[in-house]
């Protein structure tokens, strides 16, 4: 893993919502093909940590690094040409755009048409469901459909990575776990993925890696496997009295 | 939510009640004048029409009056349609309703005023230099206001993205103001003339031996269809287009699928302005006349025309730009006048206006208005 | 914000129903709360003059100037007309000279913006100012209907050389207009005598036996379009349709298919411009209207609308304005030497005709004042209800318009109305002067 250069990097980010110092001197880096995520309780600074990956946000101090490069200035869609992308929470797809329309809106940037007619085809295979509906309005879908258009629509920009925003909120429990084995599967096309997600035992069970992150500070950094077995963990997030 | 149910659950408030009186009493108002209209037509001496007009019999319209109050209702329905779209599709990216399109209407007629009586002067307002001299006079209308859009977008509202939408709404008040007066120390306060259509415009042509139509009226409905559907075709189809309707849906989303949002509401004042820009010179060419505040009272028109279609919903406002043109030229005749109503004519605002009501009373989200969940507008 | 648009767009549709339905009429003529707000005349003076002080007295003191104001409609729309009226008054103050020794000031010419509000703000500032005796104007109808009540109660008097509606003064039968105001008096025509003339020509020279008339709600079309119906239907012709335009409606074919509906062989629409144009341009295309005779009054009687095609072969009744050698009786010149001083001066011709009648009007003021002031030592005292009594007095006055004789509610002009046809957009002098139609009554 270290022989490879991070994708992606955060070194030292402190971030402000006007006087709210929210993140604090955070260091992260994903690396090619990994899975990682990263764990928080409410208002922790999960949601500013992507907000930041991805430019929405712009930090107080501290640099984000992509491809060894210091993007702190540089729009959204200029992380976005170079593979970053997110599927946000809630999956907040464009309701009143047809689904088909959703999908092309994630290859937006994209300019190699035969690539996009080709990750079309790609994401018809892996959700049949999807093909079917092409034409339907997305607001239209159920809660399972739209979380696969809504990870359809993110893999159209054919990302390197994968940011996904609580990815299992808001979906029935039966759902969760065919969710969770979209994103194995996705990840095992080579995509890595960040993710931050609530149901802890479930995340560090197909991840690589885990931050955890409390008042905008990580306090935890370490393997997956090393998280679960973390009793102080265990006991604040993986629901264990 | 819990109030909510209940509310709906629960008996009916006054103002319920007063809500349903109105619904009630607009919709048999129409009723009864409909119906007197076709009584009068069919006897123009029957008894309801005697009461109504003091013991005297009702004048019946002939076929032709009522063809031509149909087709100068669609050609200036065309022309509020035209302009409501900028306020739909203004509303639909930013939420907020810009008062000073009506002016950016206004800005397009007097290019087209300015560009008439030069090509005149020049002699290229007859002959056979008419038509390419009125297609580039439609062109640079159409750039002088889509540039007017633009233009107000950047020094007047952007500065306010992210204010509470009362704000750029106030704002919009005050640019129609400026403007405005801009035009009146520029052009002075009179009417401006344009020069004579040739006569073949001016004539009444037959459409299909069905109905005579002026050749002018003929242009304006056909350049607003085309136009119209270069809209339709540039926001259903195009790549640009989409990003428009993703933008107006979620401004957040639409930027992290690299979508530059900033750009887009650029773009989207442009295609408003631009339509409004076409609406102006085929004003001027229709009526010949243009003043500083000719954009006034179809800004207010379009803007009902946009609210009563179901506001940024852009087929809703060229639906309902022709229902309001519709409405103001026939009801008046059809309704109001077999009621007895003296100089029902004079009432076409008010009948615009009623419409207005009446849509908000009976479906407050326009004739095709969506219905937006709270999740999509929070 | 969804509610808040509903409930915007509501309130603005409410309140454009209201506006669009509205037909305002505030008249307030109470004639009774005169005040007097100079201390009453010592009656023991011995000096001759009009006046019994009941509405008090104004004081010049020796080196001051008798002060009297004109209000005209001098910017805006309609500023053709206002501009030559206010030269009118200046070019009669500086022929007239003094009054017993007195210059006479008409400050700085105000503004009625052809409008009630504009009136109404002018002569709020004219009736704050107690040493002003009277007003020249005001230029419009609509003006003079706000700002007579308070020039009234002021005890000041108004005479204009435009007005025209027959609300203003009385309906010739002895009955007070609903906006009538004593101290009221105008030069101009009582459209009662355009609205009969242009009736008369209608229906006698023209031969036809139908008419329909629209006005735009202003208080001259309306007062202007009424008194043709009421003179055509007593001829006994019959007048199909009476229904009004807004001012600022640009299509026109619904109110003239309205029109059409009864196909009237005459159509009488005394409005301006820009309204007139449309309604003149799109007429000959509604269906039952393509022969029908179009008539204006002298609203329209303006060069912008004579130059415009659709105007061609239309008739226009207006104030008979061939003024030739008539000679106004104060000052001594005639029409021919104003039309020289004023080309002189101002490098045109008067854009409008009632240059005379307002520099009429300023005569019979200032020789009212004359009539009713006397000296006090070296104080000029002005007596206002003499001023009143002088103007109701005046018979047989010769004045640039012809005769002036002034009658009980304030019409004081010759009432002589002339008809004119069009018949080219080239060469409107020509048809300026080519009336086919005389009236006098």
């Amino acid at each position: 893993m270290s022989d490879q250069k991070p994708i992606l990097e955060f070194r030292d980010i402190n971030t402000h919502y006007g006087a709210v110092h929210i993140l604090k001197e955070v260091n992260l880096a994903i690396y090619p093909g990994e899975m990682v995520c990263l764990l928080g309780g409410n208002a922790s600074g999960k949601s500013t940590t992507l907000k930041t990956l991805l430019g929405m946000v712009t930090p107080t101090s501290g640099e984000v690094v992509l491809d060894g490069e210091v993007v702190n200035d540089k729009p959204t869609s200029y992380r976005v040409e170079r593979g970053i992308t997110m599927v946000p929470e809630n999956r907040r797809l464009f309701k009143r755009l047809s689904v088909l329309e959703n999908l092309q809106l994630g290859a937006y940037l994209r300019t190699d048409k035969d690539g996009v007619e080709r990750d079309l085809e790609r994401i018809y295979s892996m959700f049949p469901r999807v093909k079917e509906r092409l034409s339907q309005k997305a607001g239209t879908l159920s809660g399972g459909e739209q979380q696969m258009v809504a990870m359809g629509r993110a893999l159209m920009a054919d990302p390197r990575v994968l940011l996904m925003d609580e990815p299992s909120m808001g979906l029935a429990p039966s759902l969760v776990r065919t969710n969770f084995e979209l994103i194995q599967q996705i990840h095992e096309e080579g995509i890595a993925i960040f993710m931050v997600e609530q149901n802890a035992n479930m995340a560090l069970s197909l991840a690589d890696r885990g931050w955890v992150l409390q008042t905008g500070r990580v306090v935890l950094d370490d393997t997956a496997d090393a998280l679960l077995a973390n009793p102080e963990l265990r006991k604040s997030y993986l629901g264990e009295a | 939510m819990t109030a909510a149910v209940r509310a709906k659950g629960a008996s009916r408030t006054k103002v319920d009640w007063f809500l349903l009186f109105m619904r009630v009493a607009l919709l048999s108002l129409i009723a009864i004048g409909l119906l007197a209209f076709f009584a009068q037509q069919l006897d123009p001496n029957n008894a309801f029409a005697r009461w109504r007009h003091g013991g005297d019999a009702a004048h019946t319209l002939t076929g032709d009056q009522y063809k031509g109050l149909v087709v100068t209702g669609l050609s200036q329905g065309a022309m509020y349609g035209l302009i409501a779209l900028g306020y739909s599709m203004v509303y639909g990216v930013l939420g907020f309703i810009n008062f000073a399109h009506g002016e950016v209407f206004m800005v397009g007629g007097f290019t087209g005023f300015i560009m008439a009586n030069k090509l005149d002067e020049a002699g290229y307002w007859e002959g056979g230099a008419f038509i390419p001299a009125v297609l580039f006079t439609i062109l640079v209308c159409t750039l002088v206001s889509m540039a007017t859009a633009v233009i107000m977008e950047r020094v007047a509202y952007r500065p306010l993205r992210g204010s509470p939408r009362l704000i750029p709404l106030i704002t919009s008040i005050g640019v129609s103001f400026f403007i405005q007066n801009a035009v009146i120390l520029l052009f002075g306060p009179g009417a401006k003339g344009y020069p004579s259509n040739p006569d073949w415009l001016q004539q009444k042509r037959s459409l299909l031996g069905l109905v005579e139509i002026e050749g002018i009226k003929i242009v304006v409905i056909v350049v607003a269809a085309l136009s119209m559907y270069a809209l339709w075709y540039f926001v259903e189809r195009t790549r640009t287009g989409k990003a428009m309707r993703a933008v107006s849906e979620d401004k957040e989303i639409a930027s992290l699928m690299g979508i530059n949002v900033n750009r887009t509401i650029v773009t989207t004042f442009a295609v408003g302005g631009a339509m409004a820009g076409i609406a102006g010179i085929l004003w001027g060419l229709l009526f010949r006349s243009v003043i500083a505040t000719t954009g006034f009272l179809p800004g207010i028109k379009a803007f009902t025309a946009a609210v009563v279609g179901g506001i940024g919903n852009l087929g809703g406002a060229m639906a309902g730009g022709v229902a309001l043109g519709g409405a103001e030229s026939l009801a008046p005749l059809m309704l109001l006048e077999p009621l007895g109503v003296e100089g029902a004519s004079q009432l076409r605002d008010a009948v615009a206006f009623t419409l207005l009501i009446l849509v908000l009373l009976i479906k407050p989200t326009g004739l095709f208005g969506e219905r937006l969940s709270s999740e999509d507008r929070a | 914000m969804k509610k808040l648009l509903t409930l915007l767009a509501l309130l603005l549709s409410f309140s454009m129903v209201a506006a669009a339905c509205g037909s305002d009429s505030d008249s307030e003529s109470d004639e009774g709360s005169a005040t007097t707000e100079a201390d009453a005349g010592d009656s023991d003076d011995s000096t001759a003059h009009h006046g019994d002080g009941s509405l008090g007295e104004v004081r010049v003191e020796a080196g001051s100037e008798v002060q009297i104001r004109s209000l005209n409609a001098i910017t805006g729309d309609v500023a053709f007309l206002g501009i030559p009226n206010q030269r009118g008054v200046e070019f009669a103050i500086e022929d007239y000279g003094q009054i017993k020794g007195f210059g006479i000031s008409m400050g700085t010419g105000l503004d009625d913006l052809c409008s009630a509000d504009g009136g109404q703000a002018a002569a709020q500032t004219i009736v704050a100012d107690e040493q002003v005796i009277g007003v020249i104007g005001t230029s419009c109808s609509g003006a003079a209907t706000a700002a007579a009540p308070l020039i009234s109660e002021a005890n000041m008097v108004m005479i204009s050389g435009s007005n025209t509606s027959p609300a203003l003064t009385s309906d010739q039968q002895g009955n007070a207009g609903e906006n009538y105001n004593v101290g009221y008096y105008r030069t101009a025509h009582n459209d009662l005598f355009q609205g009969a003339a242009m009736a008369k020509f209608v229906y006698e020279e023209l031969g036809l036996t139908t008419a329909a008339a629209i006005h735009d709600g202003d208080p001259y079309t309306e007062g202007l379009a009424t008194a043709f119906a009421n003179a055509f239907t007593e001829l006994g012709g019959e007048v199909t349709t009476i229904t009004g335009v807004a001012k600022e409606d640009t299509d026109m074919v619904p109110v003239l298919t309205e029109v059409a509906a009864a196909e009237p062989a005459a159509l009488f629409f005394p409005i301006f411009q820009p309204a007139g144009d449309f309604v003149a341009d799109q007429a000959p295309g509604v269906s039952g209207l393509e022969n029908t005779v179009l008539l204006a009054a002298d609203g329209l009687l303006v060069d912008g609308f004579l130059e415009l095609e659709q105007s061609e072969g239309m008739h226009f009744s207006g104030p008979d304005v061939r003024f030739g050698e008539n000679t106004n009786q104060g000052t001594g010149k005639t029409a021919n030497d104003f039309l020289a001083a004023y080309e002189a001066t101002h490098g045109e011709a008067p854009s409008a005709p009632f240059w005379g009648h307002s520099y009429d009007a300023t005569t019979l003021l200032l020789d009212a004042i004359d009539a009713a002031s006397y000296m006090d030592g070296d104080t000029l005292v002005i007596d206002r209800a003499g001023v009143r009594e002088h103007l109701n007095m005046v018979r047989n006055y010769s004045g640039i318009i012809g005769t002036i004789n002034c009658d009980d509610f304030g019409d004081c002009g010759s009432q002589r109305i002339t008809i004119i046809k069009h018949d080219s957009a080239a060469d409107i002098e020509t048809s300026k002067s080519n009336v086919v139609f005389e009236y006098a009554p």
